[in-house]
């Protein structure tokens, strides 16, 4: 097994630019710029922990993504609004139907579109830049969903565009090509080994790291995992360094593979290194 | 006609009308607390589920049930109220225990059950009135962030007996019971509830 330590906390109560109220979500942006998302406002940290800038967001916003070329997306009920890196807004699109708008839960920049978690549908909807709907994925399961008890959905993407999602009910991480055929699963239920998700529905988060190995974080016991190219586990973090009411941890990996979670109970954003 | 007389029936109609609203109103507010009924309830918010509630009702089988709220529930296979989730798993890998010791909790498949996988169920989740006890293991269980909270427990109104001095407020060390009024309830006993002693 790897270890990982904790190098630096990035913000948390007392520190500057600390959040008061809520810490909804995180993004990488260039140069492992953190972008966190709480208190209605987008804050901007460099990767030093240094805090940059920030703008105001809508308050009942859920999630954020940051493009290559520095666009930040923020998602909220049945919306995306789009920014300039310097927090200019562009525009944005309403996401889901109109009967039901989406409950935007994650989202990710991929080329000229925008891929939205819709924990609603349990489905991640493919958008371009105008919020015209591409394509669905998720659809093709069983259910016609994921399966989502948490009512929250969370995806990543690897360098070739392979969709790496939640299925919290399942207790799997499944991966999906984007015209929405599934591509494998790993994951299982269990309370007794590490390599387990515990609880109703877990993993609750997923990030992709650079190496490929995939980073997931868990609720009731609060932790993150490192799992390898095979799918094997190579690492624990926590549960001490999260509160343990987490309902989610959002984390991310940085072009070092570094790993930065972001816990909204303590509201506090920490990074952690292989040690 | 004078035009002095014409104000003063103006201000006499008026005076009457007034008169007779405020009369109606004060009858219609004094027939709604006559209707209105103090009752003893469970404050979710401040619940523990700590046990209390089953050993503390005059009645055998407690007045306090476990209930259910739907927009809440997850649905899940691996309910952590229905199944302890630390017993022994069975070969299928599902945890062969079950969380309520008087087994009031059931459950059903929510449309077409898949009976290959059982991952790809939903599974909606009641309460056995006639069994539970009150303990308020299913509500543990069910608290976040391990479940959604949508398991509370809730006194009765069709078997609470309305004791002067609740056994269950006394106990609770919370505070959870709590007085509210309920507009037009039915006075306890009028559903055949179970006599104290």
């Amino acid at each position: 097994m790897e270890r990982y330590t904790r190098i630096a906390i990035v913000v948390g109560p007392g520190m500057p630019a600390e959040f008061r109220r809520s810490l909804s979500g995180i993004a990488l942006g260039a140069r492992d710029a953190i972008y966190a998302l709480g208190d209605g406002e987008v804050r901007v940290f460099e990767a030093s922990g240094k805090f940059a800038r920030a703008w105001k967001a809508p308050e009942q916003a859920f999630c954020l993504d940051v493009a290559p070329d520095g666009r930040v997306a923020v998602g909220s009920l049945g919306r995306v609004d789009l920014y300039s890196n310097t927090g200019v807004r562009m525009g944005g699109f309403a996401a889901g139907t109109r009967d039901k708008p989406a409950e935007v839960t994650a989202m990710r920049f991929r080329g000229d579109e925008v891929l939205v978690a819709d924990a609603g549908a349990r489905v991640i909807r493919r958008y371009d830049a105008r919020g015209t709907e591409r394509g669905v994925i998720g659809a093709q399961a069983k259910t016609g969903g994921f399966m989502l008890p948490n009512g929250s959905l969370d995806f990543d993407l690897d360098p070739s565009g392979i969709v790496y999602a939640t299925d919290t009910g399942r207790h799997r991480i499944t991966s999906w090509t984007l015209d929405g055929t599934m591509v494998a699963a790993f994951g299982k239920f269990g309370m007794a080994k590490p390599e387990d998700f515990v609880g109703c529905c877990n993993p609750v988060n997923v990030a992709v790291a650079p190496d490929g190995s995939i980073v997931t974080a868990e609720k009731v016991a609060a932790r993150v995992k490192v799992f390898g190219k095979d799918r094997t586990l190579l690492a624990v973090i926590g549960p001490e360094h999260f509160d343990p009411m987490c309902r989610h941890i959002h984390i991310a990996v940085d072009s070092t593979g570094r790993i930065v979670a972001a816990d909204p109970e303590r509201r506090t954003i920490a990074v952690f290194g292989r040690s | 006609m004078s035009e002095t007389t014409t104000r003063r029936q103006f201000i006499d109609r008026t005076c009457r009308v007034v008169g007779l609203t405020a009369l109606g109103g004060a009858a219609a507010l004094l027939a709604r607390r006559t209707s209105a009924h103090a009752v003893f309830q469970v404050d979710p918010l401040k619940c523990t589920a700590c046990d209390l509630c089953r050993t503390s009702c005059v009645l055998s089988l407690s007045a306090v049930k476990a209930v259910n709220d739907f927009s809440k529930c997850g649905y899940c296979r691996l309910c952590p109220a229905f199944m302890d989730v630390t017993s022994a798993p069975d070969e299928s890998g599902t945890p062969s225990g079950k969380v309520c010791p008087q087994d009031a909790l059931k459950r059903r498949v929510v449309g077409r059950e898949d009976p290959d996988d059982p991952n790809n169920n939903y599974y909606e989740y009641t309460v056995d009135e006639a069994r539970c006890n009150g303990c308020g293991k299913c509500v543990k269980a069910c608290k976040p962030p391990m479940g959604n909270g949508s398991l509370r427990l809730e006194i009765r109104y069709d078997r609470c007996v309305e004791c002067n001095q609740c056994g269950i407020l006394i106990a609770c060390p919370s505070t959870a019971i709590v007085r509210v009024l309920t507009p037009g309830l039915s006075p306890a006993g009028a559903h055949g509830g179970e006599s104290h002693a």
